[in-house]
């Protein structure tokens, strides 16, 4: 009994699976299931249809060369029982499936590193197209101004601080400058007083 | 290679199948089609005998697409059509076989398939007469060295 391949998806199919289908040209075709008979059916190609293993590996997604390969063989020819041979046959077939299989995930992953240096390619070109999204391009001009203002600010503010002693807190009520005492008792406006640029006050 | 089949189909309850896709009414693959297009094949499909039985009496036959015609101008029509062109696109790849197959659920390596050039009706039809024009040179050819012989020795 052998485990034959399908020709349309080229899955195992093991004994009493699938369908045949003979042409009258003696050309046998095996099916693992309807689904794959269908598409024969329809005249459909396997190498353009994704889910079969002639388009992943015509597509160059999976490992194609490699003498793991070589093992697995339509052998035509009978061969006389030895048991020695029958065992170290068992036991290269499990060997070679592992070393397959290692190497088949390796391809794929090394495929996929492509991808991943062209999405970290793609992503420092956004940022360097986008910088302005995240700080903008006048932001270094705006801080000095800032700094020149706030300058200004605290010289006010120690001046304000304390006089005669008591605390007083400068409050503007109706476009006029009033100084108030914590205890929140008004006190005459000084005549003094200044108004100059950015609303702030300075006492002469 | 063209790409996949359309995924999105725009009516998806019509088939356009339907009786067609019985074994009775199987038409021929691509991988005979390839059989039929070989040098040794090509005469025997396109020059056929008289046939009363077939469209045409078998007299007007598109290799390529294996379909018999009423007439020849039926022929020369769908030698323009869509669907020849179609047909000789599909035919310029290598068709699919049971080894491939095999080879691609990993009995051996697997072979890439390759691009062929394919000669239309016309230039097949083209070849064959120069081919038999060829056959009938070689057919005096085969008289002229003698002629040549005689007057070397004429010469002699």
């Amino acid at each position: 009994m052998r485990i034959e391949k399908c020709y349309f998806c080229s899955g195992p199919m093991y004994p009493g699976h699938g369908v045949q289908f003979v042409r009258n040209d003696c050309k046998i075709f095996k099916f693992c299931r309807s689904k794959c008979h269908r598409m024969f059916k329809r005249k459909k190609n396997p190498r353009k249809l994704r889910w079969t293993k002639a388009w992943r590996k015509a597509h160059g997604k999976e490992l194609i060369v490699d003498p793991v390969f070589e093992l697995e063989k339509r052998r035509n020819r009978p061969v006389k029982y030895n048991r020695e041979l029958w065992q170290n046959a068992i036991g290269a077939m499990e060997k070679i499936v592992e070393i397959r299989e290692k190497r088949e995930a390796h391809f794929i992953m090394n495929r996929l590193k492509k991808g991943r240096e062209l999405e970290k390619e793609r992503d420092f070109k956004e940022v360097e197209r986008d910088l302005c999204l995240i700080r903008s391009a006048c932001a270094g001009e705006k801080k000095k101004e800032k700094v020149t203002v706030e300058q200004a600010e605290s010289d006010e503010e120690m001046e304000s601080v304390l006089e005669n002693g008591q605390e007083t807190v400068t409050v503007i009520e109706d476009g006029v400058v009033k100084k108030r005492t914590v205890n929140g008792q008004p006190q005459p406006i000084q005549q003094q007083q200044q108004t100059i640029g950015y609303g702030f006050t300075v006492h002469g | 290679m063209p790409g996949p089949y359309r995924r999105k189909k725009s009516n998806r309850k019509y088939t356009g199948f339907g009786k067609d896709l019985k074994t009775k009414h199987r038409s021929k693959d691509l991988d005979e089609i390839t059989e039929d297009l070989k040098p040794v094949n090509v005469e025997s499909m396109i020059r056929q005998k008289i046939d009363y039985d077939l469209p045409g009496a078998g007299q007007s036959y598109c290799v390529h697409c294996a379909k018999h015609f009423i007439s020849e101008k039926a022929l020369r029509e769908h030698l323009t059509s869509k669907p020849h062109k179609r047909r000789l696109k599909a035919l310029e790849d290598e068709p699919y076989s049971i080894e491939e197959s095999e080879r691609a659920a990993g009995m051996g390596n697997y072979i890439m398939p390759k691009k062929r050039k394919v000669i239309d009706h016309d230039e097949i039809l083209d070849e064959l007469e120069e081919k038999a024009s060829s056959m009938l040179e070689e057919e005096s050819g085969t008289v002229e060295p003698k002629t040549v012989d005689s007057e070397e020795t004429v010469v002699k």
